[in-house]
């Protein structure tokens, strides 16, 4: 285990080799060594400084391009400022809904008093038109232009200055940002790509199309590779979705021998590579196949195994994890090489990594033994400082214990994940709170505002089903008012509703606070659902 | 001439909607993706990547956003089909 490092110091480590990153994207790859990232970022970081920019300002980053992301984010850390990352407006509905991704994007940035905007250039107009709404916000800069002379950064952050804030949840007033600080960051993912994670060396090569703006993608294959100056090659999410082959394709070419993903994308490989893609593929490089982020299904990886044996694919190369963004990434992982550990079609995460604690624990906060279902609490040196800006980190850290949020059980000191106490809904490995898909659709014309409720039906070896219950105002027949809350959601987070409940007044219940009554109006529909099949 | 060609590929195009959703769905040219026919954003993707190998065109990315109906879709095609190279 290496000593702590910052995110500058880790990238001027990796400079000095010959190592570096492949961005591949519409079928060429470009090669950018550490060095290359190093001398970009210096340049951008000292453009910020003189764009007026000081330590312990807050700079949003809102880049889906990784070269750009990666070199932005390293030269905030240079210049002494915090990044932060927001989500890029999604590739749907850019046209369509940039308006109501702007104003959750707005939340987000008044409340966290960001003082810029690192974007594109076709993206700064409608940002720095938000500087009305965001009196903090004063830089809009397109990070194009953040080029400047190489001068060496002179205010370089410490271990315990906060690394980034990662943004999970922005439509409520108290937007949740995952702030890490680079001890954080250096204590995970030197246990990631320690003897008990990854094992990883100088031979390695990690392949990742995972977005940078989720911990996963960011801090496991970005970073990871990054602190132990081996070479990662990353392509664009959407190249991935359009063609799942492109991800086993750049395996092949690269002898990628690292790559994480979660289940889902394990899934699209099996049901949308063609027999005809097979040919060509090797996997046989590939050791470590990481499945994290959402719940993972044994049918799924075995279907997987099965498809792709025979191009070189070993099963054993599976590596089931458990982890979370407000513990930088990872808690815990199987041991390497080990067939998958199942029970009651559950697949074992195995134990934490070194220097960290798990624990389960009842509703009354008493420890549990093993063999008993409760909330997964975690302990160690990769929990959070907190959420950004918020003087309690709500309830999620008590005594250093992180609340996850999450149900399991350990057996033989190996963690099973089997559910969720908070109301998060999971699709395609990423999480969604219900409050922003309840905030995105409050202002359609025919919503009782304040009035909707939306929720994830947990079903095993499946995506969730999202539900959303809509009490109408009356102007707008419910079929059409079905319709605009798909549109807007598809819009806004490219998830589809599987059911919009459009309700009678008073189904939604309130609390006293003002808050809607989730889990009652939950009950409210489940039993009116029951009243509709009997009929 | 038209009018036949353009027929069958909106038919291509509605056979090849069936494939990529997993619902079973009933499109015509009026149906919007997301709001009846169920599509997430992954599907929208494999949808373009379906129609690009079925009707050997190339679709770019930045136009996917403003395409809505199965109308538009098969407008689309069948313009980027025109503009195909022949060889």
């Amino acid at each position: 285990m290496g000593r702590l490092r910052t995110l500058p110091d880790a990238l001027s480590e990796a400079a000095r080799g010959d190592a570096g990153y492949v961005f591949a994207s519409g079928g060429a790859d470009t090669f950018r060594s550490f060095a290359d990232i190093r001398a970009s970022s210096v340049r951008a970081a000292r453009a910020l400084r003189e764009a007026g920019l000081r330590k312990g300002d807050l700079v949003a980053l809102v880049l889906a391009d990784a070269e750009a992301f990666l070199t932005m984010l390293c030269a905030a850390s240079m210049a002494g400022v915090i990044p932060a990352s927001l989500y890029p407006p999604a590739l749907m509905g850019a046209a369509g809904d940039l308006s109501r991704y702007l104003q959750l994007t707005a939340g987000i940035l008044r409340a966290s008093r960001a003082t810029a905007v690192v974007t594109t250039s076709t993206l700064v107009p409608a940002f720095a038109g938000l500087r009305a709404r965001c009196p903090s916000l004063s830089l809009v800069l397109a990070h194009e232009q953040l080029d400047a002379s190489l001068i060496e950064p002179d205010d370089l952050p410490t271990l315990d200055d906060i690394a980034f804030v990662q943004f999970t949840s922005g439509s409520t007033s108290m937007p949740k940002g995952v702030t890490l600080s680079h001890a954080n960051l250096s204590a995970n993912i030197d246990a990631i790509n320690g003897p008990s994670g990854l094992m990883t060396g100088a031979d390695d090569v990690g392949v990742s199309w995972l977005p940078l703006n989720h911990d996963m993608g960011l801090v496991g294959m970005a970073l990871g590779a990054m602190y132990a100056a081996r070479p990662c090659v990353l392509l664009p999410p959407q190249s991935f979705v359009k063609r799942p082959a492109e991800w086993l394709r750049a395996l092949t070419r690269h002898g990628g021998t690292i790559s994480f993903a979660p289940n889902f994308a394990y899934d699209l490989c099996v049901r949308r590579v063609k027999d005809a893609d097979l040919e060509g593929l090797d996997l046989s490089s590939w050791r470590v196949a990481g499945c994290g982020a959402e719940p993972i299904h044994p049918p799924t990886l075995a279907a997987f195994a099965r498809k792709f044996a025979p191009v070189g694919f070993r099963e054993t190369s599976f590596l089931p994890s458990y982890g979370l963004a407000e513990h930088v990434l990872a808690a815990t992982f199987a041991p390497r090489g080990r067939a998958l550990r199942t029970e009651n079609s559950l697949v074992s995460c195995g134990s934490p990594l070194p220097g960290h604690a798990i624990r389960i624990v009842d509703e009354d906060n008493q420890p549990l033994p093993e063999r008993h279902v409760g909330e997964i609490l975690l302990a160690g040196p990769s929990v959070m400082l907190g959420y950004y800006q918020q003087d309690h980190p709500g309830d999620a850290v008590e005594d250093g214990w992180l609340h996850t949020g999450d149900l399991g059980y350990l057996a033989d000191g190996e963690l099973f994940v089997c559910g969720r106490v908070k109301d998060v809904i999971i699709a395609n490995g990423r999480k969604y709170h219900p409050q922003d898909l309840e905030w995105a659709v409050d202002d359609l014309a025919g919503v009782r505002r304040g009035r909707v409720v939306a929720f994830g039906m947990v079903g095993e070896g499946r995506a969730d089903r999202v539900v959303m219950v809509v009490e109408p105002n009356g102007t707008v027949p419910a079929a059409s008012l079905t319709e605009m809350v798909r549109r807007r959601i598809g819009d806004l987070f490219g998830l589809y509703v599987d059911e919009v409940a459009v309700v009678p007044s008073g189904t939604v219940g309130r609390t006293t606070s003002g808050k809607v009554q989730r889990a009652a109006t939950r009950e409210k529909w489940a039993s009116l659902a029951e009243l509709r099949a009997e009929s | 001439m038209v009018q036949p060609a353009s027929a069958s590929l909106e038919d291509t195009v509605i056979d090849v909607l069936k494939n990529v959703s997993r619902r079973p769905i009933e499109p015509t040219v009026d149906s919007d993706l997301v709001a009846d026919l169920g599509f997430d954003s992954l599907q929208v993707l494999e949808l373009v990547a379906e129609l690009e190998d079925r009707f050997d065109i190339s679709i770019p990315l930045n136009d996917v956003p403003s395409t809505r109906t199965v109308g538009q879709i098969v407008a689309q095609v069948a313009r980027l089909v025109g503009e195909r190279p022949t060889a």
